[in-house]
């Protein structure tokens, strides 16, 4: 992470950061006076930076409780006169949809622009979402950086252009952008932040018959920033000019792997990069085309550029051969690489690639001897511990479990479904009509269930299911990295009673048979129960004990009571403990705890069926 | 020093993977080449398999170094180099930690395990690349900091030919990054790799 004095130190330097961090130092560098954002990866370290540099610059900035509150927020500051930002990542980008479809036939006034981080590979994500469809379907400005500097500079360009057309802009980032570490240059720049004056007008009424008038002025928006892309510099063409046998048209960080790709391959061909891909620069774009032979697409995951750029093709009469998803020479899953994209260029262009046959066959070969090596709960994790005690009172087959997007979504006992964010409750409700012989659970994090879960919990209530909604209350937002919401303030218990749930019960997870107890007793009561892990996030709560110097009370095992049975390391799969021998041999073995990752959360030494763990007494 | 000199470091979430990678760019701006590298945040940084691309020259495109592209590979869990050994170019090198970190399908299955563990230096012999494995958890317990394995390895690095970046340059970045009371032990650490790499040779 860049040092917050570096991030927002007002002078010209070469900074080492990731791209997020390019892309919070360009809205800084534009004059971004209100920021509002949901954390989701890969874009969270663009809010945090944000949300750091507000207060000493001295504009607004919050996590918000989705992102669609989020950019409602900063959409009302931008049309009251001052540049206004939100960032979320690909699927935060739909929750925000019903209200951008709808402000983009309004328009804007300070610049707006909406930064999303797509997940093509889904590292963290649960789909591969291409968000460069919604320049189609919403008429969404889309301007698409190929690398971390570039996404500084775009983001600057876009809030110009924002402000010039009157029209909300959407920065396209992807993770090899957001999180690719680059040394960045920072430019100078001024705070002197505007005044807010909302100027009262029909045309921030969505009314239908105000609607029915704003469209045509979207679509004739839309067109003169057609009609002046040629000349923005953002399409470039580069390569040997006399070549007409091979074009490549791309975008975004296919790009970057286009020019190792044709490095790798020692050619040159033409390229078009695009730097804005809704709408498309079609002037350029033809120019181009108009007397290659054949046309190659290079995106990631959808063929959005080629499906486009084919029709605009046929459309005007300009008829190369296309290569691209359609093809085959590139999946339309995944992430590319320039390996991948050099193979797929040697398909149309015949080029020979170093063959990497060898290295082939030696991965397969070893392959089987690499362990899966899947995220765990933390160490002295309260979610596995009430997961735990949760699967002992209903078994898996005896139950249906509805989880939520959270650290939660690791539970390896019970879970059978995780859709999107706050898709848990609502599930739960639907089963709770059909599925008669069984109890239903939902389960939903603190910041999820205030992002839209409540929605759900509220539908829930008025309807009288007879759910079990375990509320796991860490009090942070953990999983992308540990950021404030609203459970800071409100009490999660309290909400539930004032929606009326009559069951509501808080419990220390930790305390392994009261947590039975509570999950037991749940179940004996009709119609929705809330139950509320309330308790610090351990990884978090062990950083700053330790941070502080504070003594973290450890457990050990005695190897001689221990029956190697691995109910602590196997079953409950505490990573603070391991087998004393790790291979199978005929010595005694045991189960060891690594006092340095121990958090004492002491549940191992309530499940031991052999009593062997015991508190490291001084 | 070629154009571009890509690298990659692996191992498990927490074993300092960010660090030594943070230490390397720093000294190579310092020295006024380009940096570009990719990282993995997020959900798989949870004890799950955690790798960083670097790129270090002049004329830097894609953040990602894929198959049989890499000089030097640097592994802090031999599971893990073996994983990603794929990266690196034949005769490339690979400096490896000899820790064993258990993923849970080890500790429910270690007859598994056993195999291989056994077999994971030939394993890695599959590869057409120098294999170098190093006690790095010894040798960071005896600079004084067990923590340090990661450093035990950026010492290493420092004495292979063609990488980019001095031994001085190197530590003069390891004091600006690490926290001011472990400056002295993880200098220890480093210089224990430097001598682990000319004991091997």
């Amino acid at each position: 992470m860049v040092k917050l004095e570096e991030l927002i130190a007002n002078e010209e330097n070469r900074v080492l950061c990731l791209g997020n961090e390019a892309i919070a130092r360009g809205a800084i560098e534009a004059g971004v006076q209100v920021f509002a954002a949901y954390p989701g990866t890969p874009s969270s370290e663009i809010s945090a930076a944000l949300i750091a540099a507000a207060p000493k610059l001295g504009f607004y900035a919050e996590w918000s409780t989705n992102e669609k509150v989020a950019m409602e927020t900063a959409f009302a500051a931008s049309i009251s006169g001052v540049r206004a930002m939100t960032a979320c990542k690909h699927v935060g980008l739909n929750v925000a949809a019903d209200a951008f479809y709808s402000f983009m036939y309004m328009g804007c006034k300070g610049g707006f622009v909406t930064v999303v981080g797509d997940d093509p590979h889904c590292f963290s994500s649960q789909n591969e979402q291409d968000s460069r469809w919604f320049g189609v379907s919403a008429n969404f400005p889309i301007i698409e950086p190929s690398n971390p500097q570039e996404a500084k500079e775009y983001l600057k360009i876009a809030f110009d252009l924002s402000e010039k057309f009157e029209i909300p802009m959407l920065l396209r980032s992807t993770t090899r952008i957001s999180h690719a570490r680059a040394d960045i240059e920072f430019n100078r720049y001024e705070t002197n932040y505007r005044e807010g004056e909302f100027e009262k007008s029909n045309r921030f009424k969505c009314l239908p018959a105000l609607a029915r008038a704003n469209h045509p002025k979207l679509l004739e928006k839309m067109e003169k920033i057609k009609e002046w892309l040629p000349d923005s510099g953002l399409s470039t063409i580069e390569g040997p000019d006399n070549i007409n046998e091979f074009g490549i048209i791309t975008s975004g960080i296919s790009y970057a792997y286009v020019k190792d790709a044709l490095l790798m391959l020692n050619r040159d061909i033409p390229i078009l990069k695009l730097g804005i891909v809704s709408p498309l620069d079609e002037t350029t774009i033809l120019d181009f085309a108009k007397d290659k032979e054949n046309i190659i697409f290079i995106e990631e995951v959808d063929p959005y550029l080629e499906d486009r750029i084919s029709a605009l093709l046929i459309q005007n009469n300009v008829t190369p051969k296309i290569h691209g998803k359609s093809s085959g020479i590139t999946k339309r899953y995944h992430e590319l690489n320039s390996r991948l994209v050099a193979e797929a260029l040697t398909k149309v262009i015949g080029e020979e690639i170093v063959s990497i046959d060898e290295i082939k066959q030696a991965i397969e070969e070893t392959k089987e001897f690499i362990p899966f090596r899947p995220p765990l709960f933390c160490a002295g994790c309260q979610h596995r511990a009430a997961f735990w005690e949760l699967s002992k009172v209903v078994r898996k087959n005896e139950g249906i479990f509805a989880s939520d997007i959270g650290c939660y979504s690791l539970d390896p006992w019970v879970t059978d479904t995780l859709l999107c964010m706050g898709g848990g409750i609502s599930m739960a409700n639907g089963f709770a009509r059909v599925i008669k012989d069984k109890p239903i659970f939902a389960y939903i994090g603190d910041s999820t269930f205030f992002h839209t879960g409540l929605p759900a919990l509220v539908n829930a209530v008025y309807h009288k299911a007879n759910i079990n909604v375990l509320v796991l209350d860490n009090r942070m937002t953990a999983m992308t990295g540990f950021q404030p919401n609203p459970t800071e303030e409100i009490d999660i218990a309290e909400v539930a009673k004032s929606l009326g749930v009559e069951y509501v019960v808080e419990f220390d997870p930790y305390n392994f048979e009261l947590g039975k107890r509570v999950f037991e007793d749940a179940l004996k009561h009709e119609g929705p129960s809330v139950i509320i892990m309330r308790k610090i996030c351990a990884n978090e709560w062990w950083r700053r004990m330790r941070r502080k110097g504070e003594k973290i009370d450890v457990y050990q095992v005695d190897p001689e009571t221990c029956i190697a049975c691995g109910t602590c390391l196997v079953q409950y799969q505490c990573p603070a403990i391991h087998w004393s021998i790790d291979t199978n041999s005929k010595d005694k073995n045991y189960s060891v705890i690594d006092p340095s990752v121990c958090t004492g959360c002491s549940v191992c030494s309530q499940i031991c069926p052999t009593g062997a763990i015991t508190k490291v007494e001084d | 020093m070629k154009e571009v000199y890509q690298m990659i470091v692996c191992g498990v979430g927490g074993q300092g993977i960010l660090t030594i990678t943070d230490i390397i760019t720093i000294a190579a701006l310092k020295k006024d080449f380009r940096v570009l590298g990719s990282e993995v945040h997020g959900m798989a940084q949870k004890g799950g398999s955690v790798v960083t691309n670097l790129k270090i020259g002049k004329n830097l495109h894609s953040p990602t170094t894929p198959t049989g592209t890499c000089e030097v590979l640097i592994g802090l869990e031999q599971n893990e180099t073996l994983r990603y050994i794929q990266h690196i170019k034949p005769k490339g090198k690979v400096i490896s930690s000899k820790v064993v970190l258990f993923p849970i399908s080890w500790k429910k299955d270690r007859k598994t395990a056993k195999l291989a563990r056994e077999k994971i230096e030939e394993n890695l012999r599959k590869f057409d690349v120098d294999v170098l494995m190093i006690d790095a958890e010894k040798l960071a317990i005896d600079a004084g900091l067990a923590i340090a394995q990661n450093i035990v390895l950026l010492g290493a690095l420092s004495q292979i030919e063609g990488f980019p970046l001095t031994v001085d340059e190197l530590r003069d970045a390891l004091q600006n990054r690490v926290p001011t009371k472990y400056i002295e032990s993880n200098l220890n650490a480093f210089d224990k790799g430097i001598e682990a790499m000319n004991t091997s040779a």
